[in-house]
């Protein structure tokens, strides 16, 4: 195998699931938006904008990127004409970008070459990322222990360090009777769980992990075996994965062990992340933003940032104290009519009255019942 | 007494003799008195205070600053020799840990590992004095000297808790250490002299060679080549992580070995898998930075090449100290150029802050406001440093409260920045002893034991390249290019079957 062939396959393929993630941001963000979804950032613009653009596949889809890589890919996109940047603000230097024809057909080639429509249709959830790196961690873990159990060792280094990880297996495997049903039939659940997916994506999954007879490869490992862009295999494999979560979920009942995998219990309230859900606690008992902010040692523009993330998950939230229902459905009908989620296109148009806040409250409410 | 020492050995440890040390370790610090040993990574340091540990009548508590290394041997302990240990460490949550303190206060256990910060919590304190303390064994003890190439602030309080849980008797362990880090334990742990047993630090086994090279080019290819030819399996130590991934991409496109890369900027999961593969023989070499080989014993390592200098002769013994384990013979080789000193002092630089960048902190501490990883950046301070300064801080006196503004103390700021200073030079002078041990044409086995301030030269096989060294003597066979063969049709029900056999 030549390396430069390798590096440029592995660039050729980065660049076309940029594409794809940067299509619908197209006019609309800037580049870097498209980086910190595809990295996987939690700020709470990040994570509006994958609701509001519907990318979820593409949210933490490669957790690793440097700014380095990804400038690459960038240069590469403009260097190709896929891409152009415009600037939108001269005094800001704020600029966008927008995908060019030959970028839209290179994309749809070659998102049927690598079947990227297939590899991503698992991913309608909103909170699928970060549920599959759950799901790994714990299936790691698990196999790795019950095939010790099953060897009779029990001094043998786990592959998964996370302390949250070890100690929820070791609820697992806390009585003896649960032990046993471990034990004796984690294996023919598995097979059941594994035997519909790809081969592909079997293989990919049971030859990273470990036990008592093999130690795992890392996904690098396989690649080079198989000569193929280790980011290619990102697909087959988080489909893999993600399909079995749905699975799990769907059919619980004929998964009694598995299933325990895709039940979340450090969670406050699954929907927010840990510290909104923080938040919307202390907003229930009635305190105002700048209270929360007080309270709770962080900064108001923060408090802002989860009040956006309740409006666009909870929907029983009362919101009225922040935004009305008529100023809400009119700001909603000036983003229809100039196409656009961009806050400071929508803001121009509106009255100086209205704030920044109460624009990504009516959106990401607006969003919250379409993804309903 | 040796009789008892001997029948708990193999009948809770299955050994039928003492390694070398051993049982004299054991037999001072059985009656009563306060130890240091010093035995070679691999040398069966944990023995020396399990064993008492059993034959004591109170609970014995072992100092560790490695939490997997605690969780893999009271593991070990609970499922092989039957021995209630249990440990305490930031792994735990506060339930747990309050509930296993509880469970601690009753007697249940022989032998505790804790954490050097836990050790300091007045809680964990408080239930310690009230049960028997028969022993404190402090593992990894050279972490407790300021002149050791591995201080940890953690450790500086040890001598304090030991007082307060009664003065027990006390076991310090450690690989490697010079004299001055030696007299620095034994004087903050009252150690005396008679009571230092020490295992000379030359390994017979290991030949010592070194090869000066003039280009990145020239090294590259030199390395790439012994990868191919030596005896392994093999560990190769560079100094920094991008040297590892071109080594190593340059090496998996031209070398027929199985080899990996290693380094902390990896996730956690693929360092364990390749540290796994290592172990159980599925790759023959690693290409690793330092991050690499702290707690792992695998006997059988035949070779160690440094690509670069290392940046003392501390870590240089210790990381050639894991070759040749099971007594076979093996090989040391250092290569070094030029420009490896200013890797080493452009990292030292980065690692040690300016006048400037003390002030700032010491601002940020007199505003009162909370130290997030935000406001570091702001300033463009790593949080490795604020964790130093934060600890500097605290030695000079400049304490702040979160919400409380304090004037700032220009004097206490510069003391603070002397006293990295300080333990930036001591850096210096270990490179620099580095430096020597390359430059000057004396035996090598000399000259390294001399550096510990020992006087053991004796060798089996070879000895050093300035004594004349035949490197034929540690070449193996060489492996073909292992093209994959395993193109069996995939298989879920067998390859399940491997992982989680039938019973």
């Amino acid at each position: 195998m030549n390396s430069h062939n390798s590096a440029g396959e592995e660039l050729d393929f980065l660049c076309l699931v940029a594409l794809n993630a940067m299509l619908p941001l197209s006019n609309e963000r800037t580049l870097q938006a498209a980086f910190y979804i595809l990295r996987g950032r939690k700020a709470n613009q990040t994570l509006q904008d994958v609701h509001l653009y519907s990318l979820y596949p593409y949210y933490r889809m490669f957790p690793r990127f440097t700014k380095e890589g990804w400038d690459k890919i960038v240069s590469t996109l403009l260097q190709k004409g896929f891409i152009r940047t415009v600037t939108r603000d001269e005094q800001t230097k704020k600029s966008t970008f927008w995908v060019t024809q030959a970028g839209k057909d290179f994309a749809e080639k070659e998102s049927d070459r690598f079947q990227l429509n297939f590899w991503l249709a698992p991913f309608s959830q909103s909170d699928m990322a970060e549920r599959l790196g759950l799901f790994w961690l714990r299936l790691h873990l698990i196999v790795q222990t019950v095939s010790h159990l099953l060897a009779g060792e029990l001094g043998f280094v786990p592959i998964v360090s996370d302390k949250r990880t070890q100690r929820w297996a070791r609820t697992q495997l806390h009585d003896q009777v649960s032990r046993v049903m471990w034990r004796d039939q984690l294996e023919e659940e598995l097979f059941e769980l594994l035997y519909p997916l790809p081969i592909e994506a079997q293989e990919l999954i049971v030859s990273q992990l470990s036990g008592a007879a093999q130690v795992g490869k890392t996904l690098e490992q396989i690649a080079r075996q198989r000569k193929e862009t280790p980011s290619y295999l990102q697909l087959p494999f988080r489909y893999g994965l993600a399909a079995c979560i749905l699975r799990l979920q769907q059919e619980s009942e004929c998964f009694p062990l598995l299933s325990r995998l895709v039940i979340e219990t450090h969670k406050f309230d699954s929907r927010l992340t840990d510290s909104a859900a923080k938040t919307y606690q202390l907003i229930q008992r009635g305190l105002g933003k700048a209270e929360v902010a007080i309270r709770r040692n962080i900064k108001e523009s923060t408090v802002e940032d989860h009040l956006v993330e309740m409006a666009l998950r909870c929907p029983e939230w009362d919101y009225s104290d922040y935004l009305s229902e008529e100023l809400g459905d009119h700001i909603v009908q000036t983003s229809e009519q100039l196409q656009t989620s961009r806050l400071r296109m929508i803001k121009d148009q509106l009255d100086d009255t209205v704030s920044y806040l109460q624009i990504r409250l009516a959106l990401a409410r607006r969003q919250g019942e379409k993804v309903k | 007494m040796s009789d008892l020492l001997h029948n708990t050995l193999s009948k809770h440890f299955g050994h039928s003799a003492f390694r070398p040390g051993q049982e004299k370790m054991i037999s001072q610090v059985m009656s009563g008195r306060n130890v240091l040993g010093l035995l070679a990574t691999g040398g069966g340091k944990s023995v020396t205070y399990q064993l008492p540990a059993l034959l004591l009548p109170g609970i014995t508590i072992v100092v560790s600053p490695l939490i997997s290394l605690m969780i893999d041997q009271v593991q070990q302990l609970r499922a092989r020799n039957k021995i209630p240990a249990a440990y305490v460490n930031s792994s735990l949550d506060p339930a747990e840990s309050r509930e296993l303190l509880q469970e601690i206060a009753t007697g249940a256990y022989k032998l505790l590992y804790v954490s050097p910060e836990k050790l300091q919590q007045p809680y964990v304190q408080s239930v310690l004095k009230r049960v028997r303390v028969s022993l404190i064994a402090i593992d990894e003890a050279h972490c407790l000297s300021q002149w050791g190439h591995d201080f940890r602030t953690d450790y500086l309080r040890l001598p304090d808790v030991i007082k307060h849980v009664g003065n027990p008797p006390v076991l310090a362990v450690t690989a490697t250490a010079t004299k001055a880090v030696r007299d620095e334990i034994c004087d903050l742990l009252h150690i005396e002299a008679e009571d230092v047993v020490a295992q000379p630090l030359n390994r017979a086994n290991i030949a010592l060679d070194l090869a000066e090279v003039q280009d990145e080019g020239e090294r590259r290819g030199k390395v790439v080549e012994l990868m191919n030819s030596l005896q392994g399996p093999g560990i190769v130590y560079c100094s920094t992580r991008q040297a590892v991934d071109v080594l190593t991409a340059t090496y998996q496109l031209e070398g027929s070995r199985r080899v990996h890369g290693y380094h902390g900027g990896m996730n956690s999961m693929e360092r364990m898998l390749i540290q796994q593969q290592f172990l159980s023989g599925d790759l023959d070499i690693i290409v690793a930075t330092n991050a690499f080989g702290m707690g792992i014993d695998k006997p059988d390592i035949r070779f160690v090449i440094h690509y670069q200098l290392p940046a003392s002769m501390e870590a240089y013994a210790q990381e050639i100290g894991r070759v040749g384990r099971n007594g076979e013979p093996g090989y040391a080789l250092l290569f070094s150029s030029k420009e490896d000193v200013h890797i080493h002092q452009h990292m030292l630089d980065r690692e040690y802050p300016t006048q400037l960048q003390v002030q700032q902190f010491c601002q940020l501490l007199s505003k009162g406001i909370a130290i997030t990883s935000e406001v570091l950046a702001a300033v463009d301070l790593s949080e490795e440093m604020a964790g130093m300064l934060s600890f500097y801080a605290e030695k000079a006196g400049y304490i702040s409260k979160p919400g409380t503004a304090m004037p700032y103390d220009q004097e206490k700021a510069l003391h603070i920045w002397q006293d990295t200073q300080v333990r930036k030079r001591q850096k210096h002078q270990k490179l620099f002893g580095m430096l020597d041990y390359v430059q000057n044409n004396q035996c090598l086995r000399r000259s390294l034991n001399h550096y510990f301030e020992e006087a053991e030269y004796s060798f089996t096989l070879q000895c050093c390249v300035h004594c004349g060294l035949d490197r034929v003597a540690y070449v193996g066979d060489i492996p073909q290019k292992q093209e994959k063969k395993d193109e069996k049709p995939w298989n879920l029900r067998q390859a399940l079957q491997t992982l989680l056999p039938k019973r």
